[in-house]
């Protein structure tokens, strides 16, 4: 059983390579292009609200400024999401959360930041317990300036989320599989030595193909711990994955 | 010696010897061997039965005060005898191995397994109408000793039973007199031949003692209160051969007192008093509410065998209202749906006894996400419930489907919407025990749950089995139904193998469920094969508003499943029946401290003198001095 679970973070000899545009054969190139044109007329926003700027969205998604004319629509699970969206100031406490559902977020998935506070802080630049700098901890498509930010102002970010979605460039939630020892190493600077959740993300990356020299490192090796940990505790915790895993190689 | 014979003889033998020898470790495959003799027994009784005037007599005919007891049995008993050996075929084998090895009480169990096989063959082939109640005595009490083998719950439960029963008895008894009394004679011939000449008033008194006698074993309402927890709480495979078989005994007695003797067409001629109905749609409507209001109890119940047991007193509405319609089809839906309900049923209590004999519950509030661990169990379930709610493919929608459609075609809306309000309250509360049993979160202490044995996983997957292929094709029960609905003098109905075929419309249930697989198969092509790479996640790894997930934090939903639903019903559930039978017990126990007191205060002597003196008078009247 345990031979067939992955260890987090354990060398592999075969390291996946970001695929190069140029070397996809034409039927991926036309495929992709019509999937990501679908995808940017289809985003399902996850209901997950932090800060003041959550107040922005009834108006932003119900009728005066209607976004679900073009496609834009809440969703309640992040499994099923596309779309993260951090309303306003994050405290240590939700970020964590904020990464848990982020990661289980399915690729490709989008963030964006609203107002000054995912920019620097805003007014809670010298809190200590308010996150500064969104990005560190997750990729972050976009910014709005602000606080907080009209619903104009929302509605302009995502319509220019959705063309570059469209035209193949958000591809930000790429780096959180390529550089994921850095971003696990910010988020353990901030949390403590023993972050860590429940998604495996470098098996995840190996599942898209995003699995670069950035993906491990001394900070994931650290997670080896706690997967073991899990397993110790209840053998059979994780069965879908050693299957998962099989049936690829 | 005759067939008969030698299946009763047969079955008195195994009764003897099981409850001499029940602790022997291969009972249970004896059990096995014996019952499926009996059902090959059974079915080499078919050639002559299936014109349904024939008989399969017995040369047993013991004189009883001058009366000669007779024992044959017609299609009509045929069909229930088949129902009731291959059932205990099933549970034998279910009792046959690790089961039965774990059981304290061995020998009661297959004793009373093969008593109760016994007294329902002897019922099912009575002869007339004092060996029809010979039989439906020894019945109630068989089934009191199987339910009363564990003692506490059960046995109060089955006390209860015994109280309803003895009641229900007691009509009987007192309607077969009656009819005695009317016409001389207890056979059956001379009753049928008799009743159009009876008087309205002794009709309604013989139909409503001979329905409060065989409804109390049906369980219809207002008598079903005893029922669910009299059947739940016995153990395995006993409480399954309760819940497919013992409440059909109830459904035989009416279709052949209440259908073949005195008639359903005798019964619609009989009108009530002020109101637009007569004794039949009187009859239908009591079966609508029987399976409406069981329903709806069972949806609230959060113990699975609770559940299961309250839908078995819905499911004989169906059957009741389905021959009620006495239609070709409305008969041959009633009839198959005995069959089919016999099937999905036992899987399902099967089913429900492995989850508790592997986990040691089954508090719906305290099981799920045993799927991963009991996948076999789950199948046998899954199935079942989808048989019990009336979906294709399995063959409860072949039954509920013709009841349905009878009930359209004999223009009845109303009970057309019970019946469809009843497989609604099906539908929601058998999700209900599938998802609160298999799916959703494992329990830590579930974690090293395993598999049911071999031993109680064939029995119900093969009943499973035989609800598909039932479903699949319905012809091979509708083959068996005939039988019945020729000796209740029907005409039967014209079917195929795939289903019935009639000029309002048709089923065909090889094009319906070839369709469905067909669906199905390409969906599954759809994501497995042609689909993206799947990439599964452990159970903790889950959405919950941003927590974090342990083996600690229960987030499976299962306590107070439907919550609006139980505020929508709630004041109806609570129970007018369950006071009204409160009433009825503080009113019957006080007549009897009434009666009690003066028989203890004095003049016991002068009562015996009474009770002589009448006794010499009436046996003066008798002609006997």
């Amino acid at each position: 059983m345990n031979d067939q679970v992955p260890v987090v973070g354990e060398e592999r000899p075969e390291t996946c390579r970001a695929p190069d545009a140029e070397e996809r054969s034409l039927w991926r190139r036309v495929m992709d292009q019509f999937a990501d044109h679908c995808r940017s007329r289809s985003l399902f926003v996850l209901h997950y609200c932090t800060g003041c700027g959550a107040v922005e969205l009834p108006p932003t998604i119900t009728s005066r400024f209607d976004m679900e004319r073009v496609g834009v629509s809440p969703m309640v699970t992040p499994r099923q999401a596309d779309l993260l969206l951090i309303t306003g100031y994050l405290s240590v406490k939700t970020l964590k959360r904020v990464i848990l559902s982020y990661e289980q977020m399915q690729s490709p998935k989008y963030v964006l930041g609203f107002g000054s506070c995912t920019i620097n802080g805003g007014m809670y630049w010298n809190s200590y317990a308010t996150v500064k700098r969104l990005d560190q901890y997750i990729p972050v498509d976009g910014f709005i300036a602000g606080c907080m930010p009209r619903p104009e102002a929302v509605q302009q970010v995502i319509l220019d989320l959705m063309r570059r979605i469209d035209s193949g460039q958000a591809n930000a939630w790429r780096d959180y599989y390529l550089d994921y020892d850095t971003y696990l190493g910010r988020q353990a600077a901030l949390f403590g030595e023993e972050w860590h959740t429940p998604t495996d993300v470098v098996a995840e990356a190996r599942h898209y193909g995003y699995f670069g020299p950035g993906t491990t490192g001394v900070h994931t090796a650290r997670l080896k711990n706690y997967t073991e940990w899990a397993l110790n505790q209840i053998p059979e915790l994780l069965p879908e994955r050693g299957r998962n895993e099989k049936a690829r190689t | 010696m005759s067939l008969l014979d030698l299946l009763l003889l047969l079955s008195l033998l195994t009764t003897l010897y099981l409850y001499a020898f029940g602790n022997h470790r291969n009972a249970g495959h004896l059990g096995m061997v014996v019952y499926a003799v009996a059902t090959g027994l059974v079915i080499a009784m078919a050639g002559p039965l299936a014109d349904g005037t024939g008989a399969v007599g017995s040369t047993f005919a013991p004189v009883m005060l001058g009366h000669v007891l007779s024992w044959s049995m017609d299609g009509l008993g045929w069909f229930f005898a088949l129902l009731t050996t291959g059932a205990a075929f099933f549970a034998s084998w279910y009792m046959s191995g690790e089961w039965n090895a774990e059981q304290p009480n061995k020998r009661i169990q297959h004793g009373t397994l093969a008593l109760n096989v016994f007294c329902m063959l002897l019922l099912l082939s009575s002869g007339d109408l004092l060996s029809l109640f010979i039989g439906w005595e020894f019945v109630s009490w068989a089934a009191f000793l199987m339910m009363t083998q564990l003692g506490s719950h059960a046995a109060r439960a089955a006390f209860r039973y015994m109280l309803y029963a003895l009641a229900g008895a007691m009509a009987v008894f007192a309607a077969i007199l009656i009819v005695k009394a009317q016409i001389g004679s207890f056979a059956f011939a001379d009753l049928r031949a008799a009743v159009p000449a009876l008087s309205d008033g002794l009709k309604w008194l013989l139909f409503g003692l001979f329905g409060l006698g065989f409804g109390v074993k049906m369980a219809i309402v207002p008598f079903h209160l005893w029922q669910a927890p009299a059947y739940s709480f016995t153990p395995g495979a006993s409480s399954a051969f309760l819940n497919a078989v013992s409440a059909r005994m109830g459904l035989f007695a009416i279709l052949l007192v209440l259908g073949k003797l005195i008639g359903f067409a005798t019964l619609s001629d009989l009108a009530l008093p002020l109101i637009p109905m007569d004794a039949k749609t009187l009859l239908m409507w009591v079966a609508a509410i029987t399976m409406v209001v069981p329903t709806f109890i069972a949806l609230m119940q959060t113990d699975a065998r609770m559940l299961l047991t309250w839908h078995g007193i819905g499911q004989g509405g169906y059957m009741l209202l389905g021959v009620l319609v006495a239609t070709p089809l409305g008969t041959a839906a009633g009839l198959m749906h005995v069959l089919n309900y016999a099937s999905y049923q036992m899987a399902l209590v099967l089913a429900v006894f492995a989850v508790i004999h592997r986990t040691g519950t089954a508090d719906l509030d305290e099981l799920g996400g045993l799927i991963k661990r009991m996948p076999f169990t789950y199948l046998a379930l899954l199935m079942g419930i989808i048989g019990l709610a009336g979906l294709p493919p399995m063959n409860g929608f072949v039954s509920k489907w013709m009841i349905y459609k009878s009930l359209l075609d004999t223009q009845q809306p109303l009970l057309l919407i019970a019946a469809f309000v009843g497989t609604l309250g099906t539908i929601l509360s058998v999700y209900k025990l599938i998802h609160n049993i298999f799916l959703g979160q494992l329990r830590a202490e579930h974690q090293k749950v395993g598999e049911a044995p071999g031993s109680m996983l064939a029995p119900m997957l093969i009943l499973a089995g035989i609800g598909f292929a039932t479903g699949f094709f319905p012809g091979l029960a509708l083959g068996v139904v005939d039988v019945a609905q020729a000796a209740l003098g029907v005409e039967l109905l014209p079917h195929g193998l795939g289903g019935v075929y009639l000029a309002t419309g048709s089923l065909n249930m090889i094009w319906v469920v070839g369709i469905m697989i067909g669906a199905i198969g390409f969906g599954a092509f759809v994501f497995y094969v042609i689909g993206n790479r799947r990439y599964g996640v452990h159970q903790f790894d889950n959405y919950a508003g941003g927590h974090f997930l342990s083996a600690d934090i229960r987030y499976h939903f299962s306590h107070e499943f439907y919550p609006g639903l139980a505020r929508l019903i709630g004041p109806w559930y609570r129970g007018s029946v369950v006071n009204m039978e409160n009433g009825l017990m503080i009113g019957l126990k006080t007549a009897g401290d009434l009666w009690h007191g003066a028989f203890r205060i004095a003049y016991t002597p002068f009562y015996l003198l009474v009770a002589l003196a009448i006794g010499l008078w009436w046996a003066g009247l008798d002609g006997g001095f």
